[in-house]
């Protein structure tokens, strides 16, 4: 079964609540992620992403601990993928924080979910095409066994 | 066959390629999908991103007062309204982007997301395969 472990982002891109939004936005940027976790002694203590810092910047706020979120969703490594996309379907969060006792591990965006779905449908047409041919071969050599041809080959009287 | 015009989101904002990027900010946090699209004469030609307000927040000088169409993404990819999920994928698996604008008659009509195409394909081939299998069961059984 798929776990949260499987399909999160493990790399996650961490910052000081006293940080300067100018320095999260740069940090963004140069590290190409959209979430950054906000931890003091490993421990995370809220989440910001590019749209929190755009908001932040333009009502001129200064730092991250004044914008960042601190009711976050937490999640821990070993849960079901499916449990996850249930929770996003139903649109309450878009993200999760994902711990391992106290310490970040990770986290899991609605994106993460979405890509892995993307694998399931490739797995799941080619599931579908391995059917349809074993469907048809069986269909094919059926007729073949009861056709004069195939008596023959076959030795039946 | 499903097409992107049935799962398309209408009324997305849009903005000429002279507004300034202050514009184009104030618009992406209202919007729910965190993109606008910039049109010239109706055709779309770019688009801005969150990562595009953010790197031009970034830059030195007075960010909100550049014109969009310094900080869009261009060019952008774009689908028609009769393209169909299927080609939909393909696209997606090609270009990587989240948004594409969807284009009829050279007009923008919609933006269409990479999250709600997977989402319709995989539920389809859901109701596919169960179908399949329905009919493989009574296959066995006859």
């Amino acid at each position: 079964m798929v776990k949260v472990k499987n399909i999160m982002t493990s790399n996650v891109v961490t910052i000081g609540q006293n940080a300067n939004l100018v320095d999260a936005a740069k940090l963004l940027l140069s590290k190409s992620v959209r979430n950054l976790v906000i931890t003091e002694d490993s421990k995370p203590i809220g989440i910001i992403g590019e749209r929190d810092v755009i908001d932040g910047i333009m009502a001129k706020k200064a730092k991250v601990k004044n914008i960042m979120t601190k009711d976050f969703a937490v999640t821990s490594p070993n849960v079901n993928f499916f449990e996850i996309a249930k929770v996003f379907k139903e649109g309450k969060t878009r993200k999760f924080i994902v711990v391992d006792g106290q310490k970040l591990n990770g986290i899991v965006t609605e994106m993460d979910i979405i890509n892995s779905m993307r694998d399931f449908t490739k797995f799941h047409q080619i599931m579908q095409e391995v059917i349809l041919a074993i469907f048809g071969l069986a269909t094919a050599f059926f007729l073949f066994y009861f056709s004069p041809l195939g008596a023959s080959i076959f030795g039946r009287a | 066959m499903a097409r992107v015009k049935k799962i398309m989101l209408t009324d997305e904002p849009t903005l000429k390629k002279e507004a300034k990027a202050g514009e184009a900010a104030g618009l992406l946090l209202k919007s729910q999908h965190g993109c606008v699209v910039v049109v010239d004469n109706g055709f779309p030609v770019g688009i801005v991103t969150e990562l595009d307000i953010l790197k031009n927040m970034s830059l030195k000088g007075n960010a909100l007062k550049r014109t969009v169409d310094k900080i869009m993404s261009y060019p952008v990819a774009t689908m028609s309204s009769s393209t169909s999920l299927e080609e939909a994928l393909k696209i997606i698996d090609e270009k990587k982007f989240r948004k594409y604008p969807v284009v009829e008659n050279n007009k923008f009509v919609g933006i269409v997301t990479k999250k709600d195409i997977v989402q319709t394909v995989s539920k389809n081939i859901r109701f596919h395969r169960s179908l399949q299998d329905f009919v493989l069961i009574l296959f066995v059984l006859f």
